[in-house]
């Protein structure tokens, strides 16, 4: 008895196994955590509630020798303006990956944005 | 088509054999504000307790370092330079010690360009203070003057636990590598207690062991000029990543930047470079080493590369030029648009 070469339960294999593989590529890959969702501010050693980086707003933060000013938007923060005389934190500038994090050490304030996946673990500098 | 519908199976399974796996990602990722440095720590796999431990042990050792090694407040360094000064015998206190016998080897092989024994530079220059000074720098005459009985570290004798001075304008100032001394204990302490996954990131330079789950610890490197992240690596199983910049305290006077990394040879902020990073096992090794290259320039560092056996260099020149060793060409990768323009020295 002939039998066509590929069969109906064929085609449905190879139909669900690209549908799978559609599946697999959505949910490993493109997900893979290149902007960061939520922002982690810690002021002399306490951690505020966390703020989402989706809504565009500026902040102004107190910290140990005066207020430090943040502006988040399109899914990304940086110091604005803070009391310091280096100016290191301002200089760092944008943050927009998981795991980046910038720091204004005499105003004792700490940004870090949240996300496991981020681009880097940690930035030497 | 058998195989085809075997396949199939497989398919199905993987899902589930997937979230069987890595679901429960166990990062533990803490920032500490210490005395002085921002502390960015990541643990891989670490139980609860010794996330608990591990941030005592952290807190414990820079606070320690901070209070012995302190170059301009009272404390057992300040002490040891005035007996320095005065130079007879005395007992060196045991926290210091190791610091000045590594101090004398890593002075040796750097050919003088990393010397912790001008801390009375430093402090002419205004950087000993908390706040950043204004200006003016120092006159061309008070340079000259230290310049003419320049300390280093053969100037300091041991005999055992006992240590004397032989110049009296010798004073320690342990700034260039008291961070990486104080990471290498840090990762001491944290293999004592079974932690076998961590980055300690002592303002922005760090020491990292094993590895972030199934993949290798990635690091950025930040732009000396400018914003974000120059270039990318993927870090060993035990490496260090230490950056000297010109940018991490400095000030500007009647607009010319004079910042802390000092050149012996002309008692003035080195000039040439930008910032020099170094990948090497040990933190205080990678920590001197970035100083001395740093003050040796693009014109001097490979020799002073290959006199201290660092093989994996990437110095950045004050117009943005990339020079590398091929070691650290080999892993480096540019994350800027643009990628810079780099020159490998022939030679490791």
């Amino acid at each position: 008895m002939n039998t066509p070469l590929v069969t109906r339960g064929d085609w449905l294999v190879l139909g669900a196994s690209l549908l799978l593989l559609a599946w697999l590529y959505a949910t490993l890959w493109s997900s893979g955590g290149e902007t960061g969702g939520q922002l982690h501010i810690l002021v002399d050693g306490r951690e505020l509630p966390p703020i989402s980086l989706q809504q565009e707003r500026t902040l102004a933060i107190d910290g140990s020798i005066g207020t430090s000013t943040l502006r988040i938007e399109n899914g990304r923060v940086r110091f604005l303006s803070s009391p310091c005389p280096g100016q290191q934190c301002v200089h760092t500038g944008w943050l927009s990956h998981g795991g980046e994090f910038a720091a204004c050490l005499p105003n004792r304030i700490a940004l870090q944005i949240g996300g496991d996946e981020g681009r880097f673990d940690t930035i030497n500098f | 088509m058998k195989m085809l519908r075997r396949s199939l199976l497989l398919l199905l399974l993987l899902p589930g054999l997937i979230s069987c796996g890595g679901s429960q990602p166990s990062l533990h990722r803490a920032q500490l504000l210490s005395l002085g440095t921002l502390v960015d720590v990541s643990l891989w796999g670490a139980s609860p307790r010794q996330i608990t431990e591990a941030e005592r042990i952290i807190q414990e050792e820079l606070d320690r370092i901070h209070t012995t090694l302190h170059a301009w407040q009272p404390g057992p360094l300040m002490e040891v330079n005035r007996r320095l000064a005065e130079g007879s015998w005395f007992h060196c206190p045991p926290e210091i010690l190791p610091l000045i016998e590594q101090g004398k080897r890593l002075y040796r092989s750097s050919g003088g360009l990393f010397n912790p024994a001008m801390g009375r530079l430093v402090g002419l220059w205004g950087f000993h203070s908390d706040d950043l000074p204004g200006g003016p720098p120092p006159s061309a005459d008070e340079i000259d003057r230290f310049l003419a009985n320049l300390p280093g570290m053969e100037a300091i004798e041991i005999k055992g636990e006992q240590i004397r001075g032989t110049n009296p304008a010798l004073q320690l100032d342990f700034g260039a590598f008291a961070k990486g001394y104080a990471v290498d204990r840090i990762i001491e302490r944290l293999r004592s207690i079974g932690i076998r996954n961590a980055i300690v990131n002592a303002g922005g330079d760090l020491r990292a062991i094993g590895r972030h789950g199934e993949r290798a610890w990635r690091i950025g490197i930040r732009q000396p000029r400018g914003e974000g992240v120059l270039a990318s690596l993927e870090l060993g199983e035990d490496e260090s990543v230490f950056t000297s910049g010109d940018y991490e305290r400095f000030y500007i006077y009647q607009g010319k930047r004079y910042h802390h990394i000092l050149d012996p040879r002309t008692g003035a902020p080195a000039r040439g470079a930008s910032s020099v990073t170094v990948v090497h096992r040990e933190a205080a090794e990678a920590d001197a080493a970035a100083t001395a290259l740093f003050v040796a320039g693009p014109q001097g560092w490979q020799d002073v590369a290959r006199r201290m056996g660092i093989e994996q260099v990437m110095l950045v020149d004050d117009k943005g030029n990339v020079w590398m060793t091929p070691a650290m060409a080999a892993r480096i990768r540019f994350e800027t648009a643009q990628k810079p323009r780099v020159t490998i020295s022939e030679q490791p």
